[in-house]
């Protein structure tokens, strides 16, 4: 691998909290990922993991604690840095935010024309390298909006990796595909990271698809982290509430009378 | 990250070494081209590469292009397996010649 | 939410005060988010190259295309009919005084400095102001800017800065073009009523024009091109909810963009004349 790692993990989470005007994402969140990992974060809708990720990304500043990726922290890196750094990270947004302007192949690429002085040739042969490892050479010159969902996620993720990126996010990467879709995606996922050593941060709320592609996941709810561990120790958590999430279980809180009429009322 | 080049059966042999990324690819590129350009047939030696991205995968499509149009003779040597887990990733591994080493070029 | 609960005990005018404080407030941070924007804009224009990071001339053809090119046509319609009817206001105005003749120096001048780039610019702010709030709120919804940040491009140095570059080039011509058209405008009436034909009237036009009457269309139209990027730009950006949002933000960036236009027409317009 180039610039041999210099930090002990990839990823590395310390005491982060955020809030989102007067309210509390995300609680002390502790996390680390080793190099080469997969690590999927999961959770049910508003247990802040989109939050966390956007973190993860830089896209948001947190209240309190540090993120450092790949051993550079995001709080204290110049803008040239934080410009170095993008380059070994790619991120496949949930709904693809391929640039409705320009055709798949211009955005597969455009990361390279951004960041290196290629040849327009070899960028080219890049972009359809990477569109042939997802599956999609012949769609290179259709706009976004003429692909299919399943077809829009894979775009997404050959820009992702258009870089060889040494870091690789994928927001949901199942959501919303049918079955054997959503199966395709977790299997180029694995590909990936055996044939390009990527660590792999995943966030998702499919369980079949956490179970599949984790090395090691983390259970998020209510802002806080239940429990970071592999797939066997998640499988056979006896927390309630893993439990619930695990079995497709509705919440079932221990109900405070008072607190309950006093949201009800307001009085 | 020297590349170094030498005569052998009628083929010139392209030593790359080190990690051919996005750096050093363009280099790569060029020296593949040039050779290509001056008629020589071409075996490119990966044996001393430790890392190849895809910026140098594409230059060695673009050489094999090159040569498949001219009617030169290109194949790559001493292929390491990280290397070919990424010509199997875009399944260019099915198109290049490989060949283990040097004098297997003759039946090429 | 909070706030609205701790208020609700106020005197109803001291809530007056604070609401009219924090909007205050907001619109001196707006202000400022603005002015940022501007400086970054020219930064990136200036310096983006020697940091490797250049604002693309395909991006700016692109805008400039959208923006100036592809309102040739509804420019040239517009301005021509204005000549038109300021030729015929004047004309019968005039004739009053018998003074019928002395239209041609009020339609040049009023053209050049006035009406040509004032009509220019609003035509622009809504055809092109509103579809740029639109497709930045659009981008912010679907993640593209997120996309963009994340692969490290600056959406300043990609969005606004060619925008900015490409408005700034576009209203100053659109102006140069209406400037031609009004004039031809009031002189099909003019060669009518006044009997005369369009050489001589263009001659006359030429007589009554200074330089300074065009610069100063041009001047302003320069203004009101950053007026219309860094109002429809920051409206944009301050999308949020979805597609009523994007609707809302259109609306105000286009109210917003030609209220400060005609603002800063006044401002400018009293400056230039008597400053």
């Amino acid at each position: 691998m180039p610039a041999a790692s210099n930090s002990e993990y990839a990823i590395e989470v310390r005491n982060l909290d955020a809030h989102y005007g007067e309210r509390q994402i995300l609680n002390d969140i502790n996390l680390h990922v080793h190099h080469g990992e997969i690590m999927v974060i999961m959770g049910g809708s508003g247990s802040g993991k989109s939050t966390l990720l956007r973190h993860l990304l830089g896209l948001n500043t947190p209240t309190r604690g540090s993120i450092k990726l790949l051993g550079q922290d995001l709080a204290h890196n110049s803008e040239q840095a934080m410009f170095e750094l993008r380059r070994k990270m790619g991120v496949a947004f949930q709904g693809g935010a391929l640039f409705g302007s320009m055709t798949v192949e211009e955005n597969v690429v455009l990361p390279l024309c951004e960041h290196t002085e290629l040849d327009e040739n070899t960028m080219r042969i890049m972009g359809r390298m990477k569109l042939e490892v997802v599956n999609l050479a012949e769609f290179g010159d259709l706009m976004p909006s003429e692909l299919s969902g399943g077809m829009i996620k894979r775009a997404a993720l050959a820009r992702a990796i258009i870089m060889d990126p040494r870091l690789l996010f994928f927001d949901e990467p199942s959501a919303g595909l049918d079955p054997v879709a959503a199966v395709e995606l977790d299997e180029l996922i694995l590909r990936l990271r055996q044939a390009m050593n990527i660590t792999i941060v995943v966030v998702t709320h499919e369980l079949e698809s956490a179970f599949k592609i984790a090395d090691r996941i983390t259970v998020l709810d209510q802002g806080m982290i239940l429990m970071t561990d592999s797939v066997e120790a998640v499988r056979n958590s006896d927390n309630p509430r893993i439990q619930s999430l695990l079995n497709r279980l509705p919440r079932d809180d221990a109900i405070d009378a008072d607190e309950y009429m006093e949201r009800l009322t307001g009085i | 990250m020297e590349c170094t080049t030498r005569l052998e059966n009628g083929f010139t042999i392209i030593a790359l070494c080190g990690e051919v990324d996005l750096h050093f690819s363009p280099k790569a590129r060029e020296i593949i081209l040039k050779h290509l350009q001056d008629k020589n047939h071409v075996l490119v030696d990966l044996s001393a590469v430790t890392y190849i991205d895809s910026s140098g995968v594409a230059s060695l499509v673009e050489g094999f292009q090159h040569a498949r149009t001219h009617d030169l003779k290109f194949a790559l040597v001493g292929v390491s397996k990280a290397a070919m887990q990424i010509l199997q990733l875009s399944r260019l591994d099915k198109v290049f010649p490989i060949i283990a080493n040097a004098t297997e070029a003759a039946q090429l | 939410m909070s706030n609205a609960a701790q208020n609700s005990g106020l005197h109803p005018a001291i809530r007056l005060v604070e609401n009219i404080g924090r909007k205050t407030v907001a619109a001196i941070e707006e202000l400022g988010y603005v002015a940022s924007m501007l400086a970054e804009s020219f930064y990136w224009l200036i310096f983006g190259r020697r940091q490797q990071q250049p604002v693309r001339l395909r991006n700016v053809i692109a805008e400039a295309m959208r923006i100036g090119v592809h309102a040739i046509p509804i420019i040239s319609i517009i301005c021509l009919a204005i000549g038109v009817m300021m030729a015929i206001q004047g004309i019968q105005t005039l004739k009053t005084f018998g003074a019928e003749s002395k239209v041609i120096v009020g339609l040049a001048i009023a053209i050049t400095r006035e009406f040509a780039p004032l009509i220019v610019s609003i035509m622009v702010a809504g055809r092109s102001g509103s579809a740029i709030t639109a497709r930045i709120g659009t981008m912010l919804e679907s993640q593209e800017i997120d996309a963009l940040r994340v692969i490290g491009i600056n959406p300043v140095r990609y969005i606004t800065a060619p925008l900015l570059l490409a408005m700034m080039i576009s209203i100053p011509a659109l102006t140069i073009l209406g400037d031609f058209m009004g004039l031809l405008g009031g002189g099909l009436y003019s060669i009518i009523e006044l009997k005369i034909t369009l050489p001589i009237y263009f001659e006359r036009c030429a007589a009554a024009l200074s330089w300074t009457d065009i610069s100063q269309g041009l001047i302003k139209s320069l203004v009101f091109a950053a007026i219309i990027v860094l109002v429809s730009v920051s409206n944009g950006f301050q999308v949020r909810g979805g597609a009523e949002g994007v609707g809302r933000a259109t609306t105000r960036s286009v109210v917003m963009s030609l209220t400060f236009i005609v603002i800063a027409d006044m401002i400018f317009t009293y400056f230039l004349n008597f400053a």
